[in-house]
C-alpha cells in the first residue's frame, strides 16, 4: 500500500531575471521523514523552498502537497493556505512581537482566542525551555534564543510540513530531540514530514532521513544519508558529503574515494606523514603516497612524527564515476 | 592609532554644534518674532479672543488633521503598491506619483481650476464642474494629492531600508492573508516611516499658505496663515503687522503642541525596534488580475488628480491667454519667451547653486539631528526643527531678517539661512525613520575593524541609508528651486532667484509664464533625472551593477 | 616625511574628522556671500555717488526703464532695486525697522495708506521734490508724491454685457462675480473706501454684489485671473491686469464705470535717514518729471502727471479719487462692515 506523499514537486522550473534558478527538479517526501537538501551556496535550495512555501511562482512543473495542487496547476495556492511552516534563516521574528505574541501569531490566525493562542503558545516556549523568555522582543534575545522562537513559531503552526531555510546556527541537541519528536507524535493524518536545507554535511548527514544533493539548480543525487555518503555518483557529490581522498585505482581504471575511516595505518602500502591533527578521540593523518593524497582516521593520539614514512592499509574504496 | 582624542569629548562637542545651528536657524529667529511682540505689546488678547481668528485656527487645525488622515493612507498604500516588482509600469507609475512635487503649491492650485472650476477643461468637454472646488473642500483635496507624494516617498524609503525582510514572508506562512499580514506585521514595522510622514504633512499643512488662498478665499475660508498674509499685506500698519507675528507664533505653539508630545510618547518606543539586515523585503506574489487591478487604480487616480491638472497646466503654459481654447491655433511661446531671457538664465544658475547647496546641507542637518536626537541630551532636537517648517515662508523671513538682517541683509547667506531653516525638518524626517532601522551592530563591526567614526558612517551606513538621503535631497532641492516668497522677501540686488524674476517680470499671480516656469523647472529636474536613469539601466544591463543585485530583491516571475 | 604633510596624508585621522561637515557649509557661505556682493562692488568703477537702493511693488517691466534712464543722466546715479507685491514689501519694511533701520533709500509703494502708515513709524517723509506741484493736489502730500496710479476698473467677459455704471454690476446679467480682498489688496480696500463713503454705493454695494453671487478672492490680479479663465462673468479689478488679459487675446473687456474708476496712487517717499542723500532727493524728483512720467507711461504705468501719455484710457473715461486720510481713520470700521458681508 503506498502512502500519499506530503510533498511531491515534479519537474519544478524557477526563473528569474532571465536566470534559471532551478532546472526541473522533481522530489517527493513521505510523512514522518526529514529530507535534508544539501548543496553550496548557489545552488538552488532557498530557491526550492521558496517555491514549495509559495513566496515564489514557478515557471514550470508542479508541487503538491498532501496529494493537493498548490503550484502549477492554474492558479497558485497563496503561501497562508498551505500545509506547512518555515523556519527562517534569520528566524524573520518581528521586532514589534514579544516571544510570547509570535508564538501565539499563527494560532490567532487560526481564530483560536487570544488567550488559548497565548496559552498554546507558552507551552511550546516551555517545550523549548524558553517560557521565562515569553515577554521578551527580538532585540533582547540571544541567537539560540532566536531560533528556538523561530521553531516554536513553526511548531504552534501545527503544519504537515516544516521547512527550514539554512537556520543560521545549527539546532543544538535539545531543540533537535524537539523537533525529532514532534515530527513521530504529530499523527495528524499521516504524519509530518520536514526538509532541511544546509550547505554543512554533518547537520544533514546526521539529522536526516535521505539527503538530496543540489548543484547549480539540479538534483545530483537522492539516498539514504549512507548512501549519499559511501557511494557518492560523482567526485562533486563526494565532496558535498563529507572529507573525501580521491587515488587513482592500482588498476589504473578510474579513481576511488577513500573516505577517512576507509584506510588504517600499518601495512604493505606506503607513504610520508605530510600532516597530523590530534581530534581528541582520533587523529588524522594525511599520506602522500603514489597514488595520491590519503586522509586516515586512526583511534588515539598521533603515533608518528611528520615526515615519517610509515605503511597504510586500504580497506574500503568505492570507484568514482567520470 | 586611527582614533585620536577621547570619543566623549568629541561627540560632546558635535552634538553641541548642531545644537548651536539648531539655535541659530530655529530658536532665535523664533524668540525674536516673541520679542517683538514682548516689546511692543499691542492688544494680543482682543486678537486672541475674535471670532474671525478663531474661526482661522480651527479650520487650520481640521485642515491639517483631515489633510493628514486622508493623505498618510494614500500615501502607505501607494508605496505598498508600488513596491511590488510584478506590477506592470512600476517604473513609470514612480516617477509619476511624485510629478505633483515638481509644481509650486499657487500654481498647482490654479491647474484644479483650469481642470474643474467653471468654464474648466471638464466643464468644457463634459460639461460638468465641481462648484466646491473653490472652498474647503477643495482645498482639503489639493492639498491631500500634495501631501501624498511626500508621504509615498518617506514610506518607499522606509519599507526599503527593512529591518526583517521575510517578516512578511514568515507572517503569511504562519496563516496570515495577505491582509492580515499587512495589519499585523506590515504596517506595525513601517510605524516610524508612517509617524515621520504624518508628523509632515500635519505641519506642512498647518503652515500651507498657497492653496488655501487661492482654493479657499473665495469661498470665505480662512486660516491662520490667509490671516497672516493678510496682516502683513494691509497698509504697512504696526498693529496689522504685530497680528501677522502673534498668528505666526499661535502656528508655533499648536505645531509644538501637536509634535512634541508624538515625539516624546512615539520616539523612543520606535526607535527600540530590533535593527537587523537592511534589505528589500521580498514580495509574495499575488494573482495577476489584483496585480492589474492595482495599476488600473493607480492609473485611475494618478489620471484624475495629476495628469488632467498637469495637462491642464501644460496648455496653459503654451496658450497665448487665459480664457481662449487650447487649441493649436492659439499656442504661443510667448509665455516662455517672457520665461527665458538672459536674465531668468543668470538666475537659474543662483537658483540652482542656491538649491543644490541647500539639499546637501540639509542632508547632512537633518542626518546630525537624527543622530543627535538619539541622546538624551539631543532628544527635543527633532522636535524643534518642526517649529521653523510650521512659520509660513514670510513670517519666517520676517523673522530671519530680524534676527540677522544687520548683517546679511540682501544677501543669498540670508537666503539660504531661511531655506535650511523652513526644510530642516522635512529632511530629517524621513532620515531619522530610515536610521532608526540601521544595525548598531554594523556601525560598530567598522569601527572595530579599524574605520573612525565618520569612514564608518561612510562605508557602511551611507549605502543602506542611500534611499532616505537621496529622497530628503530630492524634496529639499526641488522645494527650494520654485520656492518664491522667502526668496522675494529676501533677496537683494544683483541676488534674486529663478522665482523672483520671472514674478518680478509680471505681477505675481500671472498664470501663463507661472505655468511655463513649472514646466521648464519640471523639465530641467526630468531630463537629468531621465538620463541619469537610463545611464543606470545601460550599466546595469553592462553588468556593473549587478554585483550589487541579490537574487532577494528579484522574485517570481510569470 | 615631512611634518606638514603628515597631517595631509593620514587618512581617517584627525583633521579630516570634525571640519568635514563644515568644510562645504563654509565653502558654500562664502560662494553665495560672493555672489550677493558682486553688485554693489560695481559702482566703484563708475566714481560716483553712493548707489540708492529703491523699495518698490511696481512691476519690473515698468519700473526697470525709468531705472535706466535716471542711471543715464549726468545727475543719476545707481539704483539698487527691492521690488515685491505689496505684502512680501510691508513684511520687509517691518523687519529692518526692528533690525537696525529701513535699509531703503526710496519707497515707491503702490498705495497712500501703506506709505502714510510708513510716514507715521517715522520711517519716511518730510520732502518732497520742488516739482511735484505739477501732480494733481489728490496724488500728493507733504510727505509724498504720486509717481504712478492704478485705476480699480470693471473687468467683464466679451459673452455678457458691459457694465456702464458701478451699480449695473449688481444688476441681472451676471451670475457670477469677484471682488478682491480689501483685507490683502490696499488698491481693494481705496476701492472699498471709495464706495463706502458715497452715498449712493455705502457697504450695501457690496451686500447687493453678495446677493448676486459675488466672492471674494485674494487680489486684483487674482480676480483678472478667475474672469479670464471663465469661472466669474465680471468682477473689480486695476486696469493694467484687465488690459493685459485683454492683449493677450483672452475673451475679456474692460470697462470704466460710472461715476468714475477709482484711482489709487503709488507714492514716492524719501527715507528720513536719507535726508541729505541727493541721488535719491533726484531719482524722486525725476520720477515726477516731465522726462520721468514719461518713460514711466511707456513702460506700462498710469504717470500721474496729467497729459503725459500713458496706457489705454479710453476718452473721456470717468476717474474718483478716494479721501485718504479718512480711510486711514475709518479702516478698522469699515472693513468690520465688510466683512459682515463676506467674512473672513
Amino acid at each position: 500500500m503506498s502512502v500519499e506523499p506530503v510533498l511531491e514537486v515534479v519537474d519544478l522550473v524557477v526563473v528569474y531575471d532571465g536566470t534559471t534558478a532551478l532546472h526541473g527538479v522533481s522530489l517527493s517526501v513521505a510523512p514522518g521523514e526529514v529530507l535534508a537538501l544539501l548543496g553550496p551556496s548557489g545552488s538552488g535550495k532557498s530557491t526550492l523552498l521558496h517555491a514549495v512555501a509559495g513566496f515564489l511562482v514557478p515557471s514550470g512543473g508542479t508541487a503538491r502537497l498532501g496529494g493537493t495542487p498548490v503550484a502549477g496547476n492554474g492558479r497558485p495556492v497563496p503561501p497562508e493556505k498551505r500545509d506547512l511552516a518555515v523556519v527562517f534563516q534569520n528566524y524573520a521574528l518581528w521586532p514589534h512581537l514579544s516571544a510570547l505574541d509570535t508564538v501565539a501569531y499563527p494560532a490567532r490566525r487560526r481564530g483560536v482566542s487570544r488567550e488559548q493562542s497565548r496559552r498554546e503558545a507558552l507551552e511550546l516556549l516551555d517545550l523549548l525551555r524558553i517560557a521565562h523568555l515569553a515577554d521578551r522582543r527580538p532585540a533582547e534575545l540571544s541567537g539560540g534564543e532566536q531560533q528556538r522562537v523561530g521553531l516554536a513559531r513553526a511548531l504552534a503552526r501545527r503544519p504537515s510540513l516544516y521547512l527550514f531555510d539554512e537556520p543560521t546556527a545549527h539546532l543544538d541537541a535539545h531543540v533537535r530531540d524537539v523537533f525529532l519528536q514532534e515530527l513521530v507524535a504529530r499523527r495528524r493524518g499521516t504524519g509530518a514530514a520536514g526538509i532541511y536545507a544546509t550547505h554543512d554535511a554533518e547537520e544533514a548527514l546526521g539529522l536526516a532521513d535521505r539527503v538530496a544533493l543540489l548543484r547549480d539548480g539540479r538534483l545530483v543525487q537522492v539516498g539514504t544519508p549512507q548512501q549519499v555518503y559511501e557511494e557518492p555518483v560523482d567526485l562533486f557529490a563526494a565532496r558535498l558529503t563529507g572529507p573525501a581522498s580521491v587515488i587513482d585505482a592500482p588498476d589504473g581504471a578510474g579513481r576511488l574515494l577513500v573516505r577517512p575511516g576507509w584506510a588504517r595505518l600499518g601495512g604493505p602500502l606506503e607513504g610520508r606523514l605530510r600532516a597530523v591533527w590530534f581530534r581528541g578521540p582520533h587523529s588524522d593523518h594525511l599520506l602522500d603516497t603514489a597514488a595520491g593524497e590519503v586522509l586516515v582516521r586512526q583511534p588515539g593520539p598521533p603515533r608518528h612524527p611528520v615526515g615519517a614514512c610509515v605503511g597504510w592499509t586500504l580497506v574500503r574504496s568505492w570507484p568514482l564515476a567520470g | 592609532m586611527p582614533s585620536g582624542g577621547p570619543p566623549a569629548v568629541a561627540r560632546n562637542v558635535a552634538l553641541g554644534g548642531v545644537l548651536a545651528v539648531v539655535a541659530v536657524l530655529v530658536v532665535l529667529p523664533v524668540l525674536r518674532l516673541a520679542a517683538v511682540l514682548w516689546w511692543e505689546g499691542g492688544d494680543l488678547h482682543r486678537i486672541l479672543a475674535s471670532a474671525a481668528v478663531g474661526e482661522a485656527a480651527r479650520n487650520t487645525v481640521l485642515l491639517a488633521v483631515g489633510v493628514t488622515g486622508a493623505a498618510v493612507p494614500i500615501g502607505v498604500v501607494m508605496a505598498l503598491t508600488l513596491r511590488r516588482p510584478d506590477l506592470p509600469g512600476r517604473t513609470f507609475w514612480r516617477v509619476a506619483v511624485l510629478a505633483p512635487l515638481v509644481v509650486p503649491d499657487f500654481v498647482l492650485g490654479y491647474s484644479w481650476t483650469q481642470a474643474y472650476a467653471r468654464a474648466g477643461f471638464t466643464d468644457t468637454a463634459l460639461g460638468w464642474h465641481w462648484a466646491g472646488l473653490l472652498g474647503p473642500r477643495g482645498v482639503w483635496l489639493v492639498l491631500v494629492v500634495n501631501a501624498a507624494p511626500l508621504v509615498y516617498l518617506v514610506v518607499a524609503v522606509g519599507l526599503a531600508a527593512r529591518a526583517e525582510p521575510d517578516g512578511e514572508l514568515a507572517a503569511r506562512v504562519s496563516g496570515a492573508g495577505r491582509v492580515t499580514a499587512l495589519r499585523t506585521v506590515t504596517l506595525p514595522l513601517l510605524g516610524p516611516a508612517v509617524a515621520a510622514a504624518s508628523v509632515l504633512v500635519f505641519v506642512l499643512t498647518l503652515g500651507t499658505f498657497a492653496i488655501p488662498q487661492v482654493l479657499g478665499t473665495p469661498a470665505g475660508f480662512s486660516t491662520l496663515t490667509t490671516r497672516i498674509y493678510a496682516g502683513l499685506s494691509i497698509g504697512g500698519d504696526p498693529a496689522s503687522f504685530l497680528e501677522a507675528v502673534l498668528l505666526a507664533l499661535v502656528l508655533v505653539l499648536v505645531a509644538a503642541a501637536c509634535v512634541a508630545p508624538a515625539d516624546a510618547l512615539l520616539g523612543p518606543r520606535l526607535r527600540t525596534t530590533r535593527p537587523a539586515d537592511v534589505q528589500a523585503a521580498q514580495v509574495v506574489p499575488g494573482p495577476a488580475a489584483m496585480r492589474r487591478a492595482q495599476a488600473t487604480g493607480l492609473a485611475g487616480y494618478l489620471f484624475l488628480t495629476t495628469a488632467l491638472p498637469l495637462a491642464a497646466l501644460s496648455l496653459a503654459s503654451v496658450t497665448r491667454a487665459l480664457g481662449v481654447a487650447p487649441t493649436p491655433a492659439n499656442w504661443s511661446l510667448e509665455h516662455f519667451r517672457q520665461v527665458l531671457t538672459p536674465r531668468t538664465l543668470e538666475a537659474l544658475g543662483r537658483s540652482l547653486t542656491l538649491s543644490v547647496v541647500a539639499a546637501s546641507l540639509l542632508v547632512l542637518l537633518g542626518a546630525l539631528v537624527a543622530v543627535g536626537e538619539r541622546r538624551r541630551s539631543g532628544r527635543a532636537m527633532g522636535t524643534l526643527v518642526v517649529l521653523t517648517l510650521v512659520l509660513p515662508g514670510s513670517t519666517l523671513a520676517v523673522a530671519l531678517l530680524i534676527t540677522y538682517g544687520r548683517w546679511l541683509s540682501g544677501s543669498l547667506v540670508l537666503i539660504l539661512l531661511a531655506y535650511l531653516a523652513k526644510l530642516w525638518a522635512v529632511a530629517h524626517r524621513p532620515i531619522a525613520g530610515a536610521l532608526d532601522r540601521l544595525p548598531a551592530d554594523e556601525l560598530f563591526a567598522a569601527r572595530a575593524s579599524g574605520a573612525g567614526p565618520l569612514t564608518a558612517v561612510r562605508t557602511v551606513a551611507l549605502r543602506p541609508m542611500a534611499p532616505a538621503l537621496l529622497g530628503a535631497w530630492l524634496i529639499c532641492f526641488l522645494t527650494a528651486l520654485h520656492e518664491v516668497t522667502m526668496s522675494s522677501l529676501l533677496y537683494g540686488s544683483g541676488g534674486e532667484t529663478l522665482a523672483v524674476v520671472v514674478l518680478n517680470a509680471q505681477e505675481l499671480g500671472r498664470v501663463g509664464p507661472s505655468a511655463a516656469l513649472s514646466v521648464v523647472l519640471a523639465l530641467l529636474v526630468a531630463v537629468p533625472a531621465l538620463a541619469l536613469w537610463w545611464a543606470a539601466r545601460w550599466a546595469r544591463a553592462r553588468g556593473v551593477a549587478r554585483t550589487a543585485m541579490s537574487p532577494r530583491e528579484v522574485p517570481g516571475v510569470r | 616625511m615631512t611634518v606638514p604633510s603628515e597631517s595631509v596624508a593620514e587618512p581617517d585621522g584627525k583633521w579630516r574628522r570634525r571640519p568635514a561637515p563644515a568644510v562645504p557649509a563654509a565653502v558654500a557661505l562664502l560662494l553665495l556671500a560672493a555672489c550677493g556682493a558682486d553688485s554693489g562692488a560695481t559702482d566703484v568703477g563708475t566714481g560716483r555717488a553712493e548707489p540708492i537702493t529703491l523699495y518698490t511693488c511696481l512691476s519690473d517691466q515698468s519700473i526697470q526703464p525709468v531705472i535706466e534712464a535716471f542711471e543715464a543722466r549726468p545727475d543719476g546715479g545707481q539704483v539698487d532695486l527691492f521690488r515685491a507685491p505689496t505684502g512680501e514689501l510691508n513684511a520687509r519694511v517691518a523687519a529692518d525697522a526692528r533690525s537696525g533701520g529701513l535699509r531703503a533709500d526710496v519707497v515707491w509703494g503702490c498705495d497712500p495708506l501703506t506709505v502714510q502708515a510708513f510716514v507715521d513709524q517715522g520711517l519716511v517723509g518730510g520732502w518732497t521734490p520742488p516739482g511735484a506741484d505739477t501732480v494733481p493736489v489728490e496724488f500728493r502730500t507733504r510727505d509724498y508724491v504720486g509717481g504712478h496710479v492704478l485705476y480699480m476698473v470693471a473687468v467683464h467677459r466679451t459673452d455678457t454685457a458691459a457694465p456702464r455704471t458701478w451699480s449695473d454690476l449688481a444688476e441681472d446679467g451676471y451670475t457670477s462675480l469677484a471682488v478682491p480682498d480689501p483685507a490683502v489688496a490696499a488698491s481693494a480696500l481705496g476701492a472699498l473706501g471709495w464706495f463706502a463713503a458715497e452715498p449712493a454705493y455705502g457697504v450695501d454695494f457690496f451686500e447687493r454684489l453678495r446677493a448676486r453671487g459675488a466672492v471674494q478672492v485674494s487680489t486684483p490680479d487674482a480676480v483678472t485671473t478667475g474672469v479670464a479663465q471663465g469661472i466669474y462673468d465680471a468682477g473689480i479689478t486695476i486696469a493694467n491686469s484687465a488690459y493685459a488679459a485683454k492683449e493677450d487675446g483672452s475673451p475679456v473687456d474692460v470697462v470704466w464705470p460710472e461715476p468714475g474708476a477709482v484711482a489709487v496712487y503709488g507714492p514716492l517717499a524719501l527715507a528720513t535717514g536719507s535726508a541729505d542723500s541727493d541721488v535719491a532727493k533726484s531719482f524722486i524728483s525725476f520720477v515726477v518729471s516731465e522726462e520721468g512720467q514719461t518713460v514711466l507711461g511707456a513702460s506700462g504705468a498710469y504717470p500721474t502727471v496729467p497729459g503725459v501719455e500713458g496706457p489705454t484710457v479710453p476718452p473721456g473715461a470717468p476717474v474718483v479719487s478716494p479721501d485718504w486720510a479718512a480711510i486711514a481713520a475709518d479702516k478698522d470700521a469699515v472693513l468690520a462692515e465688510y466683512q459682515q458681508v463676506f467674512g473672513g
